[in-house]
């Protein structure tokens, strides 16, 4: 079987990025490179006579409104990152081959898809709600589905005579190959691909370095052409740059959104689950702040967690304007599904960890409480408030006396006419840890009829300590 | 009696004209004297406006009944705002879970009743407490409906007060102290009529806790020990 590749090219990767943020781009919106002029741009740029590699004051003379942007590789390496992991889904040999374009091995996914015109079919399904521009080629060589990409043949076939005759029409500029090599080549009177698939090896090879018959092999598919296949990361992790800064923690949902909808996605496909999401706001001139969502039970769907994130953003402060976003999940879990007892009777729409999220998302994380003991004759210390609904083992209690139902965090001095009613039980312990405390307590009864836990110390200081509600 | 009347009657497709609140359903309080006034106990869902001053033996006269209601679901009891903390080895004395008790201490009252209406509708809880000093009619009427959505008992205590309109609950009842237990006021009863004030003895229960046998001052053989040692 002839190995069969597929190219990608995508030459707006960066501006297509903001385009899925905000699709309206009535304005003619440029990238900017330092060194080589204007690298990108959208249609209503190219509409006005804005051209690649035009200097900014000239694209800037021609439309008042311009929106320039600087160029950046680490948004496109993202975006590109994006595309392979859609891609992910339907081919599984995908490479990174350059930082514009993609390169797919497609032979071995012919027989899963029948036929290339399918498997095709499937690509460009896969692309479209992306809404990236794209130059595709098939080659049988990746350099050859490559250079046919870049001249945007856009042809996919698996026609060895085709695809020759296409690459045989390149011209050498297109090339790889070195502007030192391609000026030699054009001296000797080679112009195009085809001229220089004439020439023999041998010929060749005295007179060219070794690079250049290594790119001629690899193009020819002679040569072996190895290549480093993506593997999708096992966390989500995305980043969007925003077109205009946000002070508006209500407006920020917006952008968020669509990072919750591809969270959905992706956490779908593997059926796994995250209790943890970090969004990182980056603010302008401050340090990133960090926000931090989390749901008891596991959760993928952005309907939740948009839910969530609204609770939480009505209690942000943002000090700076908003420049950036970036969302990661914490760990993740294969989903096991809901099991309901069937004789349980009615059950709630909300589980238990649902409404605890739910909660500490408005009320933050300091609100819930359990009650739980701790072996201590210390009342204070016998009676603790630990985080929600934590499964623990409750100590057995060594005392059997009567304790009140409401116990004062801290004693305070009792200013109240009390009768003593029962008592005292004396409490004199904590020698050991440095909180040592030697206490008579006392039950009392208030003028009101008020029944109170009430101590006296040994400097003979009286304190009310808890109620029996 | 004949059985099948028993039977009709166990399912509830036949009842007594005397049985009023046979309308709503009840269940135990834990006091024999409240359950016939209530003609039954507590009602198994919707919103008990309880106005009462604190210490009094509030928690003691309406938690049995909660732990009875955590012994027979997998439900939740929620504690919202109380007023100081609540006595961990307390609730696990009167027999509660404490890993199915929430305590919620939010900032302010608008966020107690947004997370009571939370709590109740989820389905979850089975009972709620919530200390909350003022509601509006309509932020009763919300509660009420929450809690008959998600099933669950709501208890809203509050100090006593002069106001004087009722809010539209299922139950409104008035605390004042008593030597032997507390003096319980029913003001107002859904399908049923309000009563005379009458007293819940605890003397059996909380011998501690009530006047009657307070000369009889025994003291734990702890405390002995503790004192001579």
């Amino acid at each position: 079987m002839h190995s069969l590749w597929l190219y990608l090219h995508f030459p707006n990767l960066q501006l297509d990025s903001y385009a899925i943020e905000e699709p309206d781009a009535s304005l003619p919106r440029v990238i900017l490179d330092s060194h080589s002029g204007i690298v990108q741009l959208n249609q209503a740029a190219r509409h006005v006579g804005i051209k690649t590699h035009m200097s900014l004051g000239t694209a800037a003379a021609l439309h008042r409104d311009l929106q320039v942007l600087p160029s950046s590789p680490k948004i496109e390496k993202q975006q590109l990152n994006l595309i392979a992991q859609r891609l992910y889904l339907i081919a599984s040999d995908i490479c990174f081959f350059s930082p514009q374009g993609l390169l797919l091995r497609v032979h071995n996914m012919l027989r899963l898809y029948g036929s290339l015109d399918a498997l095709w079919g499937m690509i460009k399904k896969q692309l479209a709600p992306l809404n990236v521009d794209f130059f595709y080629a098939s080659g049988h060589s990746p350099l050859a589905a490559k250079l046919l990409a870049l001249r945007g043949w856009n042809k996919v076939t698996e026609q060895h005579d085709v695809i020759l005759t296409a690459l045989k029409k390149v011209d050498l500029t297109v090339t790889d190959l070195t502007a030192k090599d391609v000026g030699k080549l054009n001296s000797v009177g080679v112009k195009t691909v085809e001229q220089l698939f004439a020439i023999p090896f041998g010929e060749l090879a005295k007179r060219f370095e070794s690079h250049v018959i290594t790119y001629l092999g690899q193009l020819r598919g002679e040569f072996n052409h190895p290549v480093e296949f993506f593997h999708p990361v096992e966390h989500f992790q995305q980043h969007i740059e925003l077109l205009y800064e946000i002070e508006r923690s209500d407006v920020l949902l917006r952008p968020i959104q669509h990072l919750l909808t591809s969270l959905e996605s992706f956490l779908l496909l593997r059926d796994e689950l995250t209790q943890q999401l970090h969004l990182t706001l980056y603010q302008r001139g401050k340090d990133p702040l960090e926000v931090h969502i989390g749901s008891q039970q596991g959760e993928y769907r952005a309907k939740h967690w948009s839910a969530l994130l609204t609770l939480r953003f009505e209690s942000l402060i943002l000090n700076a304007p908003i420049v950036a976003i970036q969302l990661a999940t914490g760990k993740t879990f294969v989903r096991c599904p809901d099991k309901h007892d069937l004789f349980l009777g009615k059950q709630g729409a909300v589980s238990r960890l649902q409404l605890v999220s739910l909660l500490s998302a408005k009320l933050g994380e300091n609100a819930l409480f359990s009650p739980s003991t701790v072996n201590d004759y210390r009342p204070e210390c016998a009676s603790q408030y630990t985080s929600a609904l934590e499964i623990k083992e409750s100590h057995p209690e060594y005392h059997q006396s009567l304790r009140p139902s409401l116990l004062l965090p801290v004693p305070v001095i009792l200013c109240e006419a009390v009768s003593i009613m029962h008592g005292p039980e004396r409490i004199s312990t904590g020698w050991w840890d440095h909180h040592p405390i030697v206490r008579d307590y006392f039950i009392a009864m208030s003028q009101n009829g008020q029944w109170f836990w009430v101590f006296k110390t040994p400097e003979k200081q009286w304190f009310l300590h808890g109620i029996f509600s | 009696m004949k059985p099948t009347i028993d039977g009709l009657k166990n399912k509830r497709l036949l009842w007594q004209a005397s049985q009023v609140g046979a309308a709503q359903k009840t269940l135990p309080s834990g006091f024999e004297v409240l359950d016939k006034h209530l003609q039954g106990g507590l009602p198994e869902q919707g919103v008990v406006d309880v106005s009462t001053a604190i210490g009094i033996g509030e928690l003691r006269l309406l938690l049995p009944s909660f732990v009875l209601r955590q012994q027979s679901s997998e439900r939740l009891l929620v504690f919202i705002a109380p007023p100081v903390h609540l006595n961990g080895p307390m609730l696990l004395k009167l027999g509660f879970d404490l890993s199915r008790i929430l305590i919620i201490e939010p900032q302010n009252a608008k966020d107690a009743l947004w997370s009571a209406e939370q709590c109740l509708k989820s389905g979850c809880c089975d009972g709620l407490f919530l200390w909350q000093q003022s509601l509006a009619i309509h932020q009763a009427k919300r509660l009420q409906f929450a809690a008959e959505t998600g099933g669950a008992l709501s208890i809203i205590v509050r100090q006593k007060t002069n106001e004087h309109f009722s809010l539209p609950v299922s139950l409104t009842m008035n605390f004042t102290a008593a030597p032997e237990g507390i003096n319980v006021t029913v003001t107002k009863r859904k399908g049923g009529s309000h009563s005379e004030p009458f007293v819940v003895n605890m003397v059996k229960v909380w011998p501690e806790l009530t006047h009657r046998l307070s000369t009889e001052n025994v003291l734990p053989l702890a405390t002995i020990h503790s004192l001579t040692g």
